[in-house]
């Protein structure tokens, strides 16, 4: 049985229980709405009933999507991440660097001086406003209006494949194809992270993310390397079993070796794979899956952490989780529109909704303010916080 | 009258397979044997991540093709320089030029020829990620690639940034398609299946029980060797002693010393053909008269050409058997003969293959990535292929599972038979979720 045939069932089976808990709360929230995106936040709000927001506790909810393609200038359909930076929004797309303000899209390619077209990652300096970009074909620093690049060839870049860039104050975090790489923006020195000098199996790095003094590298087969900024050791974190094909534990350790993202909010490390999500707080792992939790996909793309709250692109849709609570968004197949998933334990509540996420293939996520923006498969979208 | 039976045995192995995959009764992941199940003797893994393929649920089957093209390419990325691995690099990139152009004969795609683009996997750090972003800009519809899993994997990743199909033709690494990345497949067997065979042989068939290993130092020796030293422990019989030497080392008397001190009553060699055809003289040399056996990169010329005499009765795998009397094997070696004077390998097969697969899912689905990923992923289209290499199997992480051969070196040449029938291979831990099918 295949993924999207597992989703049909248990969607029958949510299904079931959303007609039964409309039918029990008089709550008929699709017939209330009209099409289009006008107005529509407060007329969600004003239908929310009380099992829902109850069921969803402390947990943000956004709607009101709207969705940008490359007919409204994008680049191209395609988007591999989005960053908020202020009053701009920066979407790194298969074509180019799009940048999104004042109601327009500007495209920045190869020719304005991006490192290559494919965007894969963003980030921005907190102490300068500067802008890094990790590229299919190097790495981008953007300042003052000018693209620097740092390839292999010009500086300490593991390879130019740059799957993810952060800022953790004046340092710059790759993870690349060759391994990671960290570049003090101070100094000009660089660093390479692989298997030679860090408890990594392989040199392959697909994710990076920093806090309390500490830098977590997802590492492809090799779990999560951890890297003390001041003791300056490593410690890697591996699924106990040892094997591919199995999770024997679920609450183990990470639930499985290959990982392709990290981040870390509130003290709580969470990990994304394509096998599942897991959560590390310090002593205790907790894995989720698509059967046990209301995770949408144990595909799961690139995740980010907000406080309590981690944000999951899955391949099905977007989920967010605060450790008890899930919160899910999802396109309908046929139409445009969508509906948001809140599961407890074993029990998902239904909201059918009139907007949706672009497309249920997302790659990326960011929020600020009010705002909430995903990369996907087919477009960009923003999203509103319902109150 | 014993290598017909064998046939017999396997040919019904093989059927059954077929009917499993076809849904009838569900086997364990990588046909592994319910004795060598991972800790399936004690505790039953909470989720098995390969019973279902994952599908891809992005964007990009609505993309229309592009009507103003003059060649269709297809990449290739392999050791073409810089490489021990490169006579085998040369002979992928052979076999799959032999494909193409036999479709070029042909007429190509609709009348416009194919077209390889040829990229070195070794160079830069990481090169392979930065090939597969060169063959994207170049308008690759699917590439074929490589050997060495250090490489596979790299390459593996970026494809799926990239949403380019790829095949992989002649790395055997087992946790290359256990990954979940729904971009790939692979048509050869990989080093489970080639572990499963040795151990059932080494110790079932031949009542080994103190073997010791020698393997190359690299990812290719370290990941080969884990699916051997597990199925052997799972089976009763941890490994005595495990010692490692490095590509292009030309002595081995410590790593042999260390072995005779293990007295193993046979020994296993993991590595390329050259070295542990060093390895084999130099362990007769001081004495070892221990029974040999080993992967399949020893089966090789370069291996017979090195050991000489030494190398009469050493036992390995291989992926497919050249010298089955089938036509259709028959007429590539032939035409592989007199297009490139020499005698295919085991990569320029499979490499054939693959790119024959390739371009009959280019014919079907038509020029759009997604569209050929459905069908080289569909476990219909292509499964139960015959190619030159024989039938191709596909589990559900698209690995091909297919028949494994091993060989015994007789009077100079490699004399080919089927494995050794495993035990059980049905399921006694199907995924707890599993509710249909």
């Amino acid at each position: 049985m295949n993924s999207l045939n597992r989703i049909f069932l248990n969607g029958i089976k949510v299904l079931s229980i959303t007609l039964l808990s409309i039918f029990l709360s008089g709550f008929s929230q699709n017939d209330n709405i009209p099409p289009g995106p006008e107005k529509v936040s407060q007329r969600i709000s004003e239908g929310i009933s009380s099992d829902i927001k109850k069921a969803a506790g402390s947990m943000p909810m956004y709607g009101n999507w709207e969705t940008f393609t490359s007919k409204d200038g994008l680049p191209a359909d395609k988007a591999y991440c989005v960053r908020m930076d202020g009053d701009r929004v920066l979407v790194g797309t298969s074509a180019g660097l799009a940048v999104y303000e004042n109601d327009e899209w500007r495209t920045y390619t190869v020719e304005d001086g991006l490192a290559h077209s494919g965007v894969l990652s963003i980030d921005v300096s907190e102490l300068t406003g500067d802008v890094w970009l990790g590229t299919l074909g190097g790495l981008n620093r953007w300042s003052a209006g000018r693209f620097e690049t740092f390839t292999q060839f010009n500086s300490g870049l593991a390879n130019d494949v740059i799957y993810s860039v952060i800022c953790d104050g004046k340092d710059v975090w790759v993870a690349t194809g060759g391994g990671a790489g960290h570049y003090d923006t101070y100094s000009g020195q660089w660093g390479i992270y692989t298997e030679r000098n860090a408890p990594m199996h392989e040199p392959w790095t697909y994710g990076v993310c920093a806090g309390d003094k500490k830098v977590y590298i997802a590492a492809w087969g090799g779990g999560v390397i951890e890297y003390n900024t001041e003791t300056e050791n490593f410690r890697d974190y591996l699924d106990p079993d040892g094997e591919m094909e199995i999770d024997l534990f679920p609450d183990d350790g990470v639930v499985h070796d290959i990982t392709t993202g990290v981040s870390y909010a509130d003290g709580i490390l969470w990990v994304a794979t394509y096998f599942g999500l897991s959560r590390y707080d310090g002593a205790h792992w907790k894995g989720y899956f698509d059967h046990d939790s209301g995770l949408l996909s144990n595909f799961i793309n690139f995740l980010k952490a907000d406080g309590p709250v981690v944000w999951l692109c899955t391949d099905l849709g977007l989920s967010s989780f605060d450790g008890e609570t899930w919160v899910s968004y999802q396109k309908n197949e046929n139409n445009k529109n969508g509906k948001i998933l809140i599961t407890n334990g074993s029990e998902t509540k239904e909201l059918a909704v009139s907007t949706s996420i672009s497309h249920n293939f997302v790659i990326g996520v960011d929020f600020q303010d009010d705002e909430i923006w995903l990369a996907t498969s087919k477009g960009v979208c923003r999203g509103e916080r319902l109150e | 009258m014993q290598l017909t039976l064998h046939t017999l045995v396997s040919t019904l192995l093989m059927l059954l397979s077929v009917l499993q995959l076809n849904g009838q009764e569900k086997m364990n992941y990588g046909k592994t044997p319910d004795e060598m199940i991972p800790y399936g003797r004690f505790q039953k893994a909470y989720i098995n991540f390969f019973d279902d393929p994952q599908a891809f649920t992005g964007a990009g089957r609505e993309k229309v093709p592009p009507t103003d093209l003059n060649e269709i390419r297809i990449g290739y990325l392999g050791p073409l320089e810089g490489s021990v691995m490169v006579p085998q690099g040369i002979q992928m990139l052979q076999g799959a030029t032999l494909a193409m152009e036999e479709i070029n004969e042909r007429g190509g795609y609709n009348g416009i020829p194919f077209k390889i683009l040829a990229h070195n996997d070794v160079g830069l750090w990481g090169a392979a990620a930065n090939e597969v972003v060169k063959m994207n800009d170049e308008k690759v519809w699917a590439f074929i690639g490589t050997i060495d899993d250090v490489n596979s994997h790299v390459a593996l990743r970026v494809a799926l940034k990239l949403e380019l199909p790829m095949i992989n033709t002649g790395d055997p690494d087992p946790t290359f398609t256990e990954t979940r990345i729904p971009w790939m497949i692979r048509c050869i067997a990989d080093d489970r299946q080639s572990s499963y065979a040795l151990v059932n042989y080494i110790y079932r068939k031949k009542g080994h029980s103190r073997v010791s290993v020698m393997r190359a130092d690299n990812r290719y020796g370290r990941v080969g060797i884990m699916e051997f030293r597990d199925a052997a422990l799972r089976i009763g019989y941890p490994l005595f002693l495990e010692v490692r030497f490095a590509d292009g080392e030309t002595g081995f008397t410590t790593q042999i010393e260390r072995i005779i001190n293990s007295s193993p009553d046979a020994v296993v060699l993991w590595g390329n053909a050259k070295e542990t055809a060093l390895i084999l003289k130099q362990m007769r040399e001081m004495g070892m008269e221990q029974p040999v056996y080993g992967c399949d990169r020893l089966m090789s010329p370069v291996f017979l050409e090195i050991a000489g005499q030494d190398a009469e009765g050493v036992v390995t795998t291989c992926q497919y058997n050249p010298t089955l009397d089938h036509p259709k094997l028959r007429a590539f070696q032939k035409n592989y003969y007199k297009r490139f004077e020499m005698e295919p390998d085991v990569f320029a097969a499979h490499a054939y293959d693959g790119m024959n697969i390739i371009i009959e899912a280019i014919h079907k689905a038509g020029l759009n990535r997604a569209l050929i990923r459905d069908l080289l992923t569909d476990l219909k289209t292509f499964q139960g292929y015959q190619g030159v290499t024989g039938e191709i199997i596909f589990d559900a992480s698209w690995n091909d599972i297919g028949a494994i051969w091993m060989t015994e070196v007789r009077d100079g040449k490699f004399e080919f038979f089927p494995p050794p029938p495993l035990t059980s291979v049905t399921s006694i831990n199907n995924k707890i979720v599993s509710t249909a099918d």
